[in-house]
């Protein structure tokens, strides 16, 4: 018999609480033994830091965020996430790549652009996408939610209902694209 | 309205408009490049001194000098505990934030920017770290060229010598994240090479200006002048355009 091989599972979505509700849950199904443990957004306090930042220092576009969420997961990646697939165990990784991507999509970056910056990011085994508004803003929710306390209604070039009824079209056709149910999104 | 459905076409349209109108001074970008050691710095400050006197409104921008991301930066750096990526990425992230919060702005108001190093230390320093050059470039999209850039080039052992003889390079200035070599000052004349080699080919696909940095202080000094009353005459580059209208939209088009 051979052992089955270390499995990244990606969680991607809007809201945060959610997220981490299907990360916990995608664990338990992971056998005791072969599990790791759940790679969080913020790690690194990258975005910790940049909620307690002075006033005056000017808010972050949504292009400027990326660049930290990008920096964050290469963290998690060196961290958390390669030391424990090498180990041979299991992890999940809440969120990865399509929650940011899906966020810059929503406030019209370049998909490109998007596509590029997280080439860095080896493609997840398995993908499970989570629905769930994102709340109106809040520095501990979630990635998404978190872009909202910090960027501008200007910034973000829309509305928030707008930026989430956007990001779950883009969800769901990314879902279509790898053949998840498009009901969980 | 969103940048999806916001007409970026006619933020850049506008964008063309105000920097090519022709009424007054239009905004300068110019870029301050070359190793560490290379007298960038002084001749970068002689400059401004020169511009102010001929009655240019100057603004500076440094490298990693964002209110916001440099303090970030700076934690990490101290604790070593930067990758070759997260390197990269922070310092993008700290450079967008800068054109959107002070170099645009600036270029905008018909001011004169002088950026003592610009994207291209990114470039040259990340891919001297083993990064590809078209994931680096990538990062800094959408890009904002400057109008001139002035390298400053010197030889490995020149930047060595300078730096030497005032300080022992730092971690990250002396590349001892990717060299493994546990004396800075070998470290630093192996990962400056490197350095060295990025910037060379980097001045010839961006058509550097090239100040000969191993020259009198004056004489590049004058070379300077000459080269910025010769460069008022070019062209705004279109391929600003992107980055002007994005940071319109951003701004609510700046009404």
């Amino acid at each position: 018999m051979t052992a089955r091989k270390p499995e990244l599972i990606a969680v991607d979505g809007i809201a945060g609480p959610a997220i981490v509700a299907a990360a916990r849950a995608a664990l338990t199904s992971i056998d005791r033994r072969r599990r790791s443990g759940i790679s969080h957004w913020d790690a690194s306090g990258v975005f910790d830091e940049l909620a307690v930042a002075a006033g005056d220092a000017g808010q972050p576009s949504v292009r400027t965020l990326l660049l930290l969420y990008a920096a964050d997961l290469a963290f998690r990646l060196r961290w958390e996430i390669r030391p424990a697939l090498a180990e041979g165990r299991s992890v999940v990784a809440a969120p990865y790549v399509d929650t940011a991507i899906a966020f810059g999509r929503a406030a019209g970056i370049d998909g490109a652009w998007l596509t590029s910056l997280f080439l860095f990011a080896p493609r997840p085994t398995l993908r499970r996408f989570v629905g769930g508004i994102a709340a109106r803003a809040g520095r501990r929710g979630g990635f998404v939610e978190f872009g909202f306390a910090q960027v501008s209604s200007d910034a973000l070039g829309a509305t928030r209902g707008e930026v989430v009824n956007r990001m779950t079209a883009h969800l769901r056709a990314a879902a279509k694209r790898y053949r998840i149910p498009a009901d969980r999104v | 309205m969103p940048p999806s459905i916001r007409p970026l076409s006619a933020l850049r349209r506008r964008a063309r408009q105000h920097f090519t109108n022709g009424s007054g001074r239009r905004g300068l970008l110019i870029a301050f490049e070359g190793p560490d050691g290379s007298g960038k710095t002084t001749q970068r400050k002689l400059f401004k001194t020169w511009l102010k006197a001929e009655g240019y409104d100057v603004v500076t921008t440094k490298w990693n000098s964002s209110d916001l991301i440099k303090p970030i930066i700076k934690s990490r750096k101290d604790v070593h505990a930067l990758s070759p990526e997260e390197f990269s990425l922070l310092h993008g992230a700290d450079f967008r934030h800068r054109v959107e919060q002070v170099i645009l702005p600036a270029l905008w108001a018909g001011k004169v920017v002088i950026a003592d190093r610009f994207l291209f230390t990114g470039l040259a320093r990340d891919v001297a770290r083993g990064l590809d050059l078209d994931w680096v470039l990538k990062l800094y999209q959408p890009l904002l060229w400057p109008d001139l850039v002035f390298y400053f080039s010197v030889s490995p052992g020149t930047s060595g010598k300078r730096i030497l003889a005032t300080r022992t390079p730092r971690f990250y200035e002396a590349g001892q994240d990717i060299t493994d070599v546990e004396d800075p000052v070998e470290s630093y004349q192996r990962f400056i090479t490197r350095v060295i080699r990025e910037y060379e080919s980097l001045a010839l696909i961006f058509n550097f200006i090239t100040v000969d940095a191993e020259r009198s202080i004056g004489e590049q000094h004058q070379q300077i002048r000459a080269l910025f009353r010769e460069g008022l005459t070019r062209p705004w580059s279109d391929w600003n355009a992107d980055a002007v209208a994005e940071w319109l939209a951003m701004s609510g088009a700046r009404a």
